[in-house]
């Protein structure tokens, strides 16, 4: 058993699925916004990199880790119910390249100010759970405390996330805004309060998958983010916009696909394992492999 | 009860709706009939808060809605079907309904057996999605839908849109029962004058933005004039 | 594809030739007159300018954002560089046909997967490309030079217009001067073919797929190969754009086209005026001198152009331009005039009507 869980093969497979659960968590939040609002936001990872940054800073003051992601996934609340209460809102019934344009330009800005305030070194947090990969019967298996965290947190956000929505009648309320607002309205649903709540979520989500890159051993520079979103984004589209399963299952393939690429072929090259799948995915089936929808709206 | 005064909607340059007014009173069918693009749509509309007018009031009881939002329009019990009934496809037919319940306190379970009580069809099918309803069963669900939430108003806008003579006149009926029942308020938005005027109690009709003609369904009917020009009914 | 035209588009059109025409004239005149930092500054401008305006038609104009531009000017670019790096002494022109061809290429290649796709899906497609420009030139190292990229010397000023120098610096302000004149020269042509583009039968055909596109399939028009064609302009001016853009630096490396660059593009494109000449024109303009503007600003500010914040002001200041002019003026610059002779009108607004330049 421990010869097989140490073999090349899982080296790789367990290296891609922990890079993977980080393009998951962020493609998990653009499914929460998206399924909330129908606007995708591309200032995403730049949003959640930007509140772990603050978190960051506590840490430095002495602050303990755990309470640190609770400060930084509170910033990023605040910043994605800010950010739609007075950037986005605006903008509803407008064409919708407006808001893409608008969170492009948040994008260029929080990088931007995050490289002012805090140049663009790497940032790294140390964490009280040990990021030492096991040893088994003194063959190096690629997992850690660390690893098996970041799995059990992506899986367990993804439960939630899609519970939420398929379950529960503020995830009715949800998915109703986003489908038609005009009809849920007069169903009486609180509307706004849907949306900003929508992003508020989608911050959330997607400032732990910031908080676990600064984390880990590589840790996080200010458009560290970049690559990450498109990443999750690809993730997102390729399982479906609009199933969080999907999304999670897409981003483990991406890392996957990322890893395999890296191994057998070329480290620079790493990072076109999510174009590749998603060219390959649209091809299949453009509306997502795990998507329930089989007609888009017109 | 509702109550329009002197309402005036215009969207930008183009005015829709010129000093309007009416009565709707609880337990009677007061039906608002007018050609295409008479502006029934918008009266509906801004008395459900999805337009602001430019001037006038309305008043739910003697409360003035006229700048409320939506939502809490609704929450205040006002139920509105709008122009294509509004049933979200990507939703079950159960979601449909449970997404009209919570505008009120009602109990959602006791709701949903209610609704499927009176509607059969929508029991047998809650958990389909709604792209495979017909239209009659959209209406249904809508109807459900606005129903469930035990609204003490009920807006309807051109409810027997697409469906056969048969369907209309059941459709009719079940409005004017459930009028009766329930002690509703109900505005009836027709294009098809002939089936609203038959279970109307009062009628309102409208000509480019302005009323025309106000009284009891059974006058209006009547009215030589109005049937020849604003009603399309044969002579 | 036909050329028909009214009489009125005609003669509307004959006048935006003219002033393309003019335009490049009156700049090539300016060159003569702006000191060699100038100048170069208004050569880069130039160069980016036509990349603004093969994205200010796909997404004004063909309906479709692409936030992957700076990947097609990293095409021609690289195009450009590899053959320079080979034949030096090729003439300017070949390079320029080579880049645009290339890029051509590269749009229709985009192009096969991506117009199935709408919004936020395209713009993510097309993000994911241009992202996927620096890993691929620095991988394969022995074409591209990988990290440290390739160096070329092409632009050599012909001696007729050296000649016309004289003084201490006359090679220096020839050779400035005539990258400039190159650059403005190579933009006039490209804002002329998109003048007449824009007012064809085919640029009509594309507003109409932007707008609606089932009336434009009940009218007959081919869908996907009218937004392919759309990419395939698109990544051709931008591929001319990187080429003269690189041409001018003499060198071109995985990082000369970053993400951010994308955002700078479609800021100029958004403050310029989206689907215009004229807000192309006016977004290079912004580009040539957005390091001037910026110095103003900190030495106003007080702020330090060393420290942190003065390195990234430019950053912050495209980043929050882009989302007020968004939010508040969407037409951008060239948006203004319309809208400052409607208030002066005073005529009640109506529907918006799509951009005429």
């Amino acid at each position: 058993m421990s010869q097989f869980l140490s073999s090349a093969m899982m080296h790789n497979i367990f290296a891609g699925l922990a890079q993977g659960v980080i393009y998951s968590l962020v493609a998990l939040s653009l499914v929460i916004i998206w399924q909330s609002t129908h606007v995708l936001n591309f200032a995403q990872g730049a949003m959640a990199m930007f509140a772990s940054y603050v978190g960051m800073t506590e840490i430095d003051r002495g602050l303990n880790y755990w309470l640190c992601i609770v400060v930084s996934v509170v910033v990023g609340l605040l910043f994605g119910g800010f950010t739609e209460r007075v950037l986005i809102r605006p903008l509803y019934g407008k064409p919708e390249i407006n808001a893409i344009v608008v969170t492009v330009g948040l994008l260029g800005v929080l990088e931007a100010v995050a490289q002012a305030l805090w140049t663009s070194t790497t940032r790294n947090i140390a964490t009280p759970l040990s990021q030492i990969y096991f040893h088994d019967q003194g063959r190096l298996v690629l997992l850690s405390p660390f690893v098996i965290f970041q799995f059990t947190l992506a899986i367990a956000i993804m439960l939630i996330v899609a519970g939420l929505f398929r379950f529960t009648d503020l995830g009715l309320q949800l998915r109703a805004s986003a489908l038609a607002p005009e009809v849920a309205r007069l169903l009486g649903v609180r509307v706004n309060r849907m949306l900003t709540f929508g992003w508020m979520l989608s911050a959330a989500v997607g400032t732990v998958a910031a908080v676990i890159v600064a984390s880990g051993s590589f840790g996080l520079y200010p458009s560290d983010m970049d690559g990450i979103l498109i990443a999750g984004f690809i993730a997102a589209v390729v399982g479906g916009l609009d199933s969080p399963v999907g999304a999670v299952i897409g981003g483990l393939l991406i890392g996957l696909t990322e890893q395999f690429i890296l191994s057998y072929w070329s480290a620079d090259l790493a990072p076109l394992g999510g174009i590749i799948l998603l060219v390959v995915a649209l091809m299949i089936r453009p509306q997502g492999l795990f998507t329930k929808s089989v007609s888009r709206r017109v | 009860m509702i109550r329009v005064e002197h309402l005036t909607v215009s969207y930008g340059a183009i005015v829709a709706l010129t000093d309007v007014s009416l009565e709707a009173n609880p337990g009677r069918v007061t039906a608002v009939l007018g050609a295409n693009g008479a502006g029934k749509s918008t009266l509906l509309r801004t008395i459900s808060g999805l337009v602001a007018p430019k001037g006038g009031d309305i008043f739910l009881g003697d409360r003035s809605i006229v700048s409320m939002a939506t939502e809490n329009i609704a929450r205040l019990g006002v139920a509105h079907v709008p122009e294509g009934r509004g049933v979200i496809h990507e939703l079950t037919i159960e979601e449909n309904l449970r997404l009209g319940a919570f505008a009120s306190k009602v109990d959602i379970g006791a709701g949903l057996e209610k609704q499927y009580e009176q509607f059969p069809i929508l029991g047998d099918r809650r958990k389909k999605y709604c792209s495979t309803l017909s239209g009659g069963e959209r209406q249904m669900l809508a109807m459900a839908r606005a129903l469930i939430s035990e609204p003490q108003v009920l807006l309807l806008d051109e409810p027997s849109l697409g469906l056969a003579p048969q369907v209309t006149s059941e459709l009719m009926n079940l409005i004017l029962e459930l009028c009766h029942a329930s002690n509703l308020t109900v505005i009836l938005v027709e294009q098809n004058a002939k089936s609203a005027l038959r279970i109307a109690h009062d009628a309102v009709v409208l000509h480019l933005g302005a009323v025309v003609a106000s009284g009891t369904a059974e006058a209006i009917a009547n009215d030589k004039n109005l049937r020849h020009y604003y009603l399309g009914l044969v002579q | 594809m036909q050329r028909l035209k009214s009489f009125a588009d005609q003669s509307a059109t004959s006048s935006r030739l003219l002033g393309v025409f003019l335009l490049t004239l009156v700049t090539l005149a300016i060159t003569f007159v702006l000191p060699p930092v100038a100048d170069s500054q208004l050569a880069g401008g130039a160069a980016i300018s036509i990349v603004v305006l093969g994205l200010s038609w796909l997404i004004g104009w063909s309906g479709q954002i692409s936030l992957g531009n700076s990947g097609f000017m990293a095409v021609g670019a690289y195009a450009t560089g590899i053959w320079a790096h080979h034949h030096p002494s090729t003439p300017i022109i070949f390079t320029f046909i080579l880049a645009i061809v290339v890029g051509a290429f590269s749009g229709l290649v985009i192009a096969i997967p991506s117009t199935r796709l709408r919004g936020p899906y395209l713009a993510g497609m097309t993000l994911a490309f241009s992202a996927a420009i620096s890993p691929v030139a620095q991988n394969f190292t022995s074409v591209t030079g990988g990290e440290g990229g390739l160096f070329f010397n092409t632009l050599t000023t012909p001696h007729w217009f050296l000649n016309l120098f004289s003084g201490q610096d006359a090679t220096i302000n020839a050779n400035a001067q005539w990258t400039a004149d190159l650059a403005v020269a190579v933009a006039g042509v490209a804002f002329f073919f998109m003048a007449n583009l824009f007012h064809s039968h085919t640029g009509r055909a594309m507003r109409l797929v932007r707008d609606n596109d089932v009336a434009a399939e009940l009218v007959g028009v081919n869908l996907p190969r009218t937004r392919t064609l759309a990419f395939v302009v698109a990544a051709a001016f931008a591929g001319l754009g990187g080429s003269l853009y690189v041409l001018i630096n003499a060198t071109v490396t995985p990082s000369t086209f970053p993400l951010t660059l994308s955002i700078t593009l479609l800021t100029l494109m958004v403050l310029g005026g989206i689907g215009t000449l004229s807000g192309a024109v006016i977004g290079g303009i912004i580009y040539a001198f957005s390091s001037n503007l910026v110095g103003h600003i900190n030495s106003l500010t007080g702020i330090n152009p060393a420290s942190n914040l003065g390195a990234n002001m430019q950053g912050i200041i495209f980043g929050v331009l882009l989302i007020l002019t968004m939010l508040f003026a969407p037409r951008g610059i060239a948006g203004l005039g319309p809208r400052i002779r409607r208030f002066l009108a005073r005529r009640p607004r109506i529907a918006p009507v799509p951009t005429e330049e």
